[in-house]
């Protein structure tokens, strides 16, 4: 199995190399048969790449230390769950996993296309065997290959980092990765319309569901980020500004952005260049989050002799692919003029513009912040790094601003509003979040960014409900139906619309959890045994916290411990019994030495009990087993508002999915090209047929 | 072509805003990023220096690594990676991270972000380790461990 996974590997390497020529060269001489033959290799070097991806996993499920990879990520008591999920546990498989998914998704482009775009697929399908091609060049090439022997068998492997052994840690990766590897569909795409002169809005009505697809994963993967670093890393945090986390934002602001401009092009013939260049931008910080994420680039600088060859291919790629967009698209710029111009700046293209420019904003900030180390490094010799307060300093502005054009954006009018239409919709909202400020002012809300946070989300909330409201009566009214048929055909017929909305309410839920940071509370207290602590909640409770003590275990290799001492905390909410909470500290066999954390998180909708064993006598207590050295350091934190990330991420997917879901008329037009007749006959004839 | 000019203002304008935020941002809240031996060389150019925040990255030297019993209150020893003579006493009087240990058999490193004392510790206010999976470790590790 893993030879034939290696095997799998080099030969993927001419057969994605032939697919790449044939699609382009296809393309160019209109020749039927070299696209179809293109199209086919797309299947096999999924299967090709399949396999070699099974190999990894094989090397891990059996235990197979001689290769480097498994020997580094895995060991022989690691849970049969763990050495699956190794095939993305680190860079080498990683790299391997992303090129799976991009074959997976190219596979399911080029079979949903098989008789229609016909005019994209030569190229697109070149494209994406250009970047299957990069990758499995990286893999083979690029001292990163998962198959790479260590020249002899040591006993067992060095195990996987424990906190890596963690559920969330498990999807976290691969949904980022669906989220990196689904725009590369837009964005071969946005190739092919290049390539082939088709510049109308064809190639964006193609992808849009891909788009969604991808930016719906990128959500869901940063969201689980965020769950992971909350319960796992035992600070209480759930965002640290961290370079690899802003990796995988970066694409995330600018998808956003091309989300939102895209029907600007669609509805007004606008923004052709600047939508070609977002669909370039997003792609190529995808390949970069993909790159920074495991590389350690930044932050491990100073001890930076590992490896520059990845560092060398994956910048040149980089830049090939910004040049050669950037020729493209100078190439075809006659071709892309806009079809109107914006009228005013009191419009629905004004609203999206500006949120565009602001995302964009948003992303230099990020990546500036992010990379100032080694542009500093670079041009004075010097390391200079910026933490969490530059981030938020520049970013919380930016996010109230495109909050409140969450609010603006839908229901202001295209070209140009009226001032009837701004006092029909936005009258009712803008006293709502008014009278909200007030009140919150009046309670003693006193922190001016969580202030205008909720302002802003209370007009924005408004806009939205009235939305539904509206629509729905509207609906009933003239159909005659009740209100909750008439609310579930508003959604039906239009879902990309209400869908999105669905999505902005979610946002709002995130954000406002953000902003109740301010009232986050900590205490720290050494306790013995019997005793209680008290913690009062910022809405109004109070915890009585009391110590139980400490109960210890030793060697359970079935578990992979060496040693764990857990705590016990039964708690009581305002005097009423709310269970027991559990914190431990824990010791791994393997990695020999490396001890975690577990936190205990008591969760209601308003607010979260979070408490740390943040300090005790490990050597009294789990080696002489001391009854008297029981005296253990909790970090108690008390997080107001902070589910509102957890429920939004739900919300998100249900939006999502209203956005993504087959509309009935493509469901029809599926079925007409089943039964063979072309449901685009505007189209340019089929070049496989 | 005049509305154009308008939204070429617009567009400054939000640019303008965005680079100020960002020029500001960077101004009052950059640190310098320096290993033990670079922090050294730079008070003996500026002796003012010694009272500037600066993140520092070193390795942990084994065996340093004291704890005032009762308190949350750590000492240890951070040495250049390149040069083992340039050490930095770092105190620190909070929860060290799971991944921090001062034992012969495991190589850590750390950054530590904070001032030095008048006295010559270094105190520290945040901690940050480095070792896991992000930092492979080297096969010759594997075939002693």
């Amino acid at each position: 199995m893993n030879i034939l996974g290696e095997l799998a590997l080099w030969v993927a390497l001419p057969v994605a190399a032939w697919g790449m020529v044939l699609g382009f060269i296809g393309g160019r001489e209109q020749r039927g048969d070299l696209v179809l033959s293109a199209e086919r290799t797309v299947y096999a070097v999924f299967i090709l790449i399949l396999l070699a991806s099974l190999g990894v996993v094989d090397n891990f499920v059996n235990d197979r230390f001689e290769y480097w990879y498994t020997a580094n990520y895995s060991s022989r008591n690691l849970d049969i769950f763990y050495k699956i999920a190794g095939l993305w546990a680190g860079q080498r498989g990683s790299l391997l996993f992303w090129l799976l998914l991009l074959c997976l998704f190219s596979v399911l482009a080029v079979w949903s296309n098989k008789r229609k775009n016909r005019e994209f697929m030569p190229y697109a399908v070149g494209t994406l065997m250009g970047l299957q091609l990069f990758f499995v060049v990286v893999l083979l090439f690029a001292e990163v290959n998962p198959f790479e022997k260590l020249g002899f068998t040591p006993v067992d492997g060095a195990g996987l980092n424990p906190q890596l052994q963690n559920y969330w840690m498990t999807f976290h990766p691969p949904t980022l990765y669906l989220g990196f590897t689904a725009f590369a569909i837009p964005f071969a795409f946005a190739v092919a319309a290049l390539l082939s002169g088709r510049l109308d809005s064809r190639w964006i009505h193609v992808t849009r569901k891909w788009i969604l697809l991808s930016w719906f994963f990128l959500s869901v993967g940063i969201v689980l980020g965020m769950r992971w670093a909350y319960e796992e890393l035992g600070w209480g945090g759930y965002w640290f500004w961290d370079p690899v986390e802003n990796a995988s934002l970066l694409p995330w602001l600018t998808a956003t952005a091309f989300l939102h401009s895209i029907q600007i092009q669609e509805n007004r013939g606008m923004l052709k260049v600047w939508n070609m260049s977002l669909v370039i931008l997003t792609f190529v910080l995808t390949i970069f989050a993909t790159f920074l994420t495991r590389s350690g680039l930044i932050e491990s600088v100073h001890t930076f002799a590992e490896n520059t060859t990845i560092a060398f291919i994956f910048l040149t790629f980089m830049g090939s692919v910004v040049a050669g967009g950037a020729v493209l698209i100078l190439y075809r710029l006659p071709q892309l003029r806009s079809e109107t111009q914006i009228e005013s700046f009191l419009s629905r293209e004004a609203a999206f513009l500006f949120n565009n420019l602001i995302l964009l904003g948003a992303t230099f900030a990020v990546m500036w912040g992010t990379l100032l180390p080694l542009l500093s490094e670079g041009f004075f010799g010097e390391q200079i790094t910026v933490g969490p307060p530059f981030f938020n300093r520049v970013n919380i502005p930016i996010g109230l601003v495109l909050l409140a054009l969450m609010g603006i954006g839908p229901v202001i009018a295209w070209r140009r509003a009226s001032r009837r239409n701004l006092r029909k919709n936005f009258l009712v909202p803008v006293m709502v979040g008014g009278v909200t400020g007030v009140v919150l002012w009046a309670l003693g809300v006193r922190y001016g960014w969580a202030l205008a946070t909720f302002t802003i989300s209370a007009f924005v909330l408004t806009v939205i409900v009235t939305e539904f409201w509206k629509g729905t009566r509207a609906r009933a009214r003239i159909e005659g139906e009740g209100f909750i048929p008439a609310f579930y055909h508003l959604i039906s017929r239009n879902r990309r619309r209400w869908g999105g909305y669905i999505v902005h309410v979610a946002i709002v839920m995130i954000f406002t959890a953000f902003a109740a940071e301010p009232w986050y509370v900590e205490i720290q207290q050494t306790m013995e045994p019997g005793e209680t602590t008290e913690v009062a909640s910022p809405l109004g409770s109070t915890y009585s916290l009391t110590y139980e003590g400490m109960s210890t275990n030793v060697r359970d290799p079935d578990q992979n411990l060496a040693w764990q001492a857990v705590a016990l905390l039964r708690v009581e909410r305002d005097g009423r019994s709310a269970g027991t909470l559990r914190t431990e500290k824990r010791g791994y066999i393997r990695p020999e030495g490396q001890q975690s954390t577990e936190v205990g998180i008591l969760s209601r909708a308003s607010e979260d009990l979070y408490v740390i064993l943040a300090d005790v006598d490990l050597q009294g207590v789990v080696v002489d087993n001391d009854p008297a050295a029981q005296a253990a350091t909790f970090t108690f934190l008390v997080k107001p508002l902070v589910g509102g990330i957890w429920a939004g991420l739900f919300v998100l997917i249900l939006g999502s999915l209203i956005g993504l879901w087959p509309s009935a008329e493509r469901v029809r037009s599926a079925a007409t090209v089943r039964s063979g007749r072309d449901p685009f006959p505007d189209a340019a004839p089929a070049l496989g047929d | 072509m005049a509305r154009n000019g308008r939204f070429m203002v617009g567009l400054v304008g939000v640019a303008a805003v965005v680079t100020y935020l960002i020029w500001t941002g960077v101004s009052d809240t950059m640190v310098y990023y320096l290993t033990p031996a670079e922090l050294e060389a730079k008070i003996m150019a500026d002796p003012t220096f010694r009272d500037v925040g600066v993140k520092v990255s070193g390795r942990v030297v084994p065996g340093t690594h004291v704890e005032v019993a009762g308190q949350l209150l750590h000492r240890f020893d951070i040495h250049d990676m390149d040069n083992p003579d340039i050490v930095i006493t770092v105190e620190y009087d909070n929860v060290l991270p799971d991944t921090f240990s001062d034992s012969e058999s495991m190589v850590v490193d750390a950054v530590v972000e904070g001032r030095f004392r008048p006295d010559g510790v270094f105190e520290a206010t945040s901690v940050l380790t480095k070792c896991g999976s992000r930092y492979e470790a080297s096969p010759e590790e594997l075939a002693n461990g």
